[in-house]
């Protein structure tokens, strides 16, 4: 990037004259405008989607498949619809932080992708504090929600604000602890500088580095999702209890925007949890030309980070919602206890185990991992089995 | 060490739960894309006892009755007079608001020739509450009248036996 | 007016005052199964009074009874509980019966409880799949939904509706079982019991839901009686008492089947879960039933002569029905006319909400959900 700007504000450049500083700032700029545009709202568009099939193969339906092909533009005509709609605000709502609160949902997602690292070359700022910059920037949300809850004047969304307050505010706590044993490990803040510290295999992985890092990555998974108010942790939401928590009395492109955030989040998470433990956008090397590099690191990164969305839809479609105060035993007594034993462990880990035998640990972990897999492949056998499926209810096809 | 069992149990149970969801994506789904997507339609695929929205057969309706007594809302309306001079069963009236008709098929059971009956047709939305009122007597008809031996008329024979048919084989259980 | 009404001001430490919150929970409500409203005290999250407010659903069906006559209202006992319309219809038939001495043959006794227990797990689909919805896991009820929808499709071919059945009759069952339906109804059961397994496999044991609903709402066997908790809710209280069971009628002596109670398996008898639990069971237990009556249907007709005036001498009758949601009472004073001079139906899930209240106390709202939930209340039941 700095190349780029270099050549830009250079002799016949596009901003010839204009000092370094600002033209760099400009680029850094249109380059996340550019992302944002490009690449947050059609991920968040069609993970809303996405969500919506896996959901509805999960529970034997098909799910919304008439907008374009298989459905896939069902998310622009949800988002047009949901744009023309009226925009309701209460009479007794507090009009100002009513009307503010789902943008600054929207900045607290958004703001994290100035860091994300999509490939060695293509990232808006590589700072080096990115993974502290994220946690900060992410707790915008808290705000933006807490807001929503108080503003509408309905007591359905106070408690969900309330809840979401206590929650991401608890959760942050965990998910920090579990990103640390990381910068033990690479000594460093920077995403890019935990990508680099990671290599292309497996075992090259944070994931599988140690049983420390495995359950970090673990807890940090749990922690995300519950940041993302997520299932099994949708309590600020909590169709069944809180009607629709805190965004009970928004309509229209406000009650949009909060959707926007929850999906786009999603991304997010993968994409953070693809950086800290599974290599980034690490690749073979299999190619100088740096263009084809970007691409193909890219779309690995992209493929790790839409797995960990899929994770989370399945997850959702899976397990049932905790109570508040389970939220809170399961954070306090069980995630942030574990996560400082892992921090311990990890500083232990490094100064103890001599450097032959952490490769063993790698590739031994990497086998467990493999073997935990094929495992749940023969349950899901099992499953099929027992149900005494005839020939006409297998369905291999994603497509219907 | 309930400590350790009940995180054991989370991770044990939650993957488990994770297999079972996971192998419907091996699964057929079982929705029917009702309307458009289907292979036949679905009013065909209803079973013969299905009770949708009523018809009469006014070739075969002898003016007994016994459909608007046995009727718990009053849905249906018919108006029969004796003809003075002909002496026939006149129908000048038969009414049936599907609107109230809540489909109980206690109509039908009495009906002596099955003229009254449910089709499996079920698509009764409308915009208008008077079109749901279903009127099947346009000009006064004479009311059918059941012949000692087997019918012979060959327009109205056909409408007979398919009405016998229907009771045979909806009212089975055998009427008074 | 005031419900329950009293304000309460806490005084904390440190001067600050809090008030109670007064939420209305319903009518319109995602989880209150219908239109149930809840008046709903709490502090914070947790509840201090949740005062159930019926009657929304008020439709006077018992005075219906007195206008239309015996046969006429037999369509309107599925409306007094639509989830499970076959034990009301059977209800009605048998206080009928009763009243005017019929004896209903054997064949359509056997198609009476073919068909109930058919509904039976068909309402029982509908509570535990509505449970992990009130819980939060979506996926429980849409396969809960699925199996419901293959008894559905049986029960339109058998007596063609799918949810307002209007199957029986005074003196029997108004269709014979169709041809080829024994069959399909037995491979129905063959499919049905190993998906019972996947079942919990999916929800009933996973460790959220568990804790969920583990040692919620206890409700001793002594409370569960006083306040006439009756069906899955009495019985999850460790009560082992079903009407089929305890005060047959119909042929139900004649098959052989269990009566789950709460074991208190993972919590305390009479919590949450044992209401869940019992439920769950009573499916496979139904199971049972339906493929010993599949197996020896007899032979014979399914209606005996009713008149179709049907005056039924002077006198009262009172008969108990297990439904799905437990012992319904049907009671029916015959004037000698055509019309009943008064019928009064008692439904468990009326005294189901009365307790409510009580067990409610110190809960959290999420709790009330799972309260609710677990007690299977159908709204139209409540209010009739």
């Amino acid at each position: 990037m700095k190349q780029l700007v270099l050549q830009l504000t250079g002799e016949g450049g596009l901003l010839a004259g204009v000092p370094y500083p600002l033209a760099a700032a400009l680029a850094m700029l249109v380059f996340g405008a550019i992302v944002v545009f490009v690449f947050v709202l059609p991920v968040a568009g069609v993970t809303s989607w996405l969500e919506r099939r896996v959901w509805a193969r999960i529970q034997s339906r098909v799910g919304p498949n008439r907008v374009g092909p298989q459905g896939f533009l069902q998310w622009l005509a949800d988002g047009i619809k949901n744009m023309l709609k009226e925009d309701i605000i209460p009479t007794a709502a507090d009009r100002i932080l009513f009307s503010i609160a789902p943008y600054l949902v929207v900045i607290g997602f958004v703001a994290t992708f100035a860091v994300i690292p999509f490939s060695s070359a293509l990232v808006i700022a590589d700072l080096n504090i990115g993974i502290l910059y994220i946690t900060a920037v992410t707790g915008l949300v808290v705000v933006g929600v807490l807001m929503a809850g108080w503003a509408s004047n309905n007591k359905w969304s106070l408690l969900g604000g309330i809840r979401s307050a206590a929650q991401i505010v608890s959760y942050e706590i965990p998910a920090a602890l579990s990103i640390f044993p990381i910068v033990l490990l690479t000594g460093t803040l920077s995403m890019q500088g935990i990508i680099q510290a990671q290599g292309w295999a497996p075992w090259n992985w944070f994931l599988f580095h140690s049983p420390f890092t495995f359950t970090a990555f673990f807890i940090f998974f749990v922690a995300a999702l519950a940041e993302g108010n997520r299932t099994p942790f949708d309590l600020p939401e909590a169709e069944s209890e809180l009607v629709a928590g805190f965004c009970t009395e928004y309509s229209g492109m406000r009650y949009l925007l909060f959707f926007l955030a929850e999906w786009g989040n999603l991304y997010v998470i993968g994409a953070i949890v693809t950086t800290l433990f599974l290599g980034g956008w690490q690749v073979p090397h299999v190619t100088d030309n740096p263009f084809v590099l970007a691409v193909l690191q890219f779309g690995v990164f992209f493929v790790k980070s839409y797995f960990w969305v899929f994770i989370a839809m399945w997850v959702r479609a899976t397990l049932p919602r905790v109570r508040v105060d389970q939220l809170m035993s399961l954070c306090w007594l069980y995630m942030v206890p574990i996560a400082i034993v892992n921090l311990v462990g990890t500083a232990i880990w490094m100064t103890v185990v001599p450097a032959g035998l952490d490769r063993v640990v790698q590739i031994a972990m990497t086998l467990a991992g493999a073997a935990v897999i094929v495992g749940f492949f023969g349950r899901v056998r099992f499953h099929l089995r027992r149900a005494k499926l005839r020939d006409i209810d297998y369905y291999y096809n994603p497509i219907i | 060490m309930g400590y350790f069992r009940n995180i054991k149990e989370t991770v044990a149970t939650i993957f488990e739960g994770m297999s079972v969801t996971f192998s419907h994506f091996m699964r057929r789904p079982y929705t029917v894309q009702y309307p458009d997507r289907v292979p036949i339609r679905i009013q065909d695929t209803l079973p013969f006892r299905y009770r949708g929205i009523l018809e009469v057969d006014l070739e075969i309706c002898t003016g007994c009755l016994a459909c608007e007594r046995a009727c718990p809302i009053d849905c249906i309306v018919i108006d029969a007079v004796k003809d003075k001079d002909t002496r026939q069963m006149m129908l000048n009236r038969f009414d049936i608001d599907i609107a109230k008709c809540m489909y109980c098929g206690l109509c039908s059971e009495p009906c002596p020739t099955g003229s009254i009956h449910h089709t499996s047709e079920f698509e009764g939305a409308d915009y208008s509450l008077e079109s749901m009122l279903r009127r099947f007597v346009k000009t006064p008809v004479v009311a059918y009248k059941p012949k000692k031996g087997p019918e012979t008329d060959p327009e109205i024979a056909p409408i007979l036996d398919r009405g016998m048919a229907y009771l045979t084989d909806f009212a089975a259980g055998g009427e008074e | 007016m005031s419900l329950g009404g009293y304000d309460v001001e806490v005084q904390r430490p440190g001067g600050l005052a809090t008030e109670e919150m007064t939420l209305n929970m319903g009518p319109q409500h995602p989880s209150t199964h219908g239109v149930l409203r809840f008046i709903v005290k709490a502090d914070g999250e947790v509840m201090r009074e949740a005062i159930p407010d019926v009657g929304y659903l008020h439709r006077s069906i018992e005075k219906i009874a007195e206008k239309v006559g015996y046969h006429g209202f037999m369509p309107y006992t599925d409306r007094v509980d639509y989830v499970t319309a076959m034990p009301c219809n059977q209800g009605w038939g048998m206080v009928c019966e009763k009243l005017a001495g019929i004896e209903v043959p054997r064949r359509a006794e056997y198609c009476r409880v073919i068909a109930v227990e058919l509904n039976r797990i068909c309402s029982h689909l509908l509570s535990v799949g509505s449970m992990g919805m009130d819980i939060g896991a979506y996926t429980p009820f849409t396969h809960a939904l699925r199996e419901r929808e293959y008894i559905n499709d049986l029960l339109e071919e058998l007596c063609g509706a799918r949810l307002t059945f209007n199957y029986m009759r005074i003196g029997g069952v108004a269709w014979d079982l169709p041809p080829d339906w024994v069959p399909k109804a037995v491979a129905f059961l063959d499919r049905f019991e190993p998906l019972i397994d996947e079942y919990n496999a999916l929800i009933s044991y996973n460790k959220i839901y568990v804790e969920r609903l583990a040692n919620v709402a206890i409700i001793t066997a002594e409370e569960a009686i006083d306040y006439n908790l009756v069906g899955p809710n009495l019985r999850g209280s460790g009560v082992k008492f079903d009407v089929r069971k305890d005060l047959p009628y119909s042929v139900y002596p004649e098959f052989e089947f269990d009566v789950p109670v709460g074991t208190g398996e993972v919590g305390t008898v009479g919590d949450c879960f044992d209401r869940y639990m019992v439920r769950i069971r009573e499916m496979k237990e139904s199971c049972r039933i339906l493929r010993q009556a599949l197996a020896g249907v007899p032979e014979g007709s399914v209606l005996t002569k009713v008149p179709r005036k049907f005056k039924p001498p002077v006198g009262d009758a009172y008969i108990r029905v297990e439904s799905a949601r437990g012992d319904m009472g049907w009671y029916c004073v015959s004037d000698g006319s055509e019309y009943p001079y008064r019928v009064k139906i008692r439904t468990g899930s009326f005294t189901a909400t009365s307790i409510i209240d009580k067990v409610s106390r110190g809960l959290m709202i999420a709790d009330l959900i799972a309260v609710v939930a677990s007690f299977d209340l159908v709204a139209p039941e409540i209010d009739r």
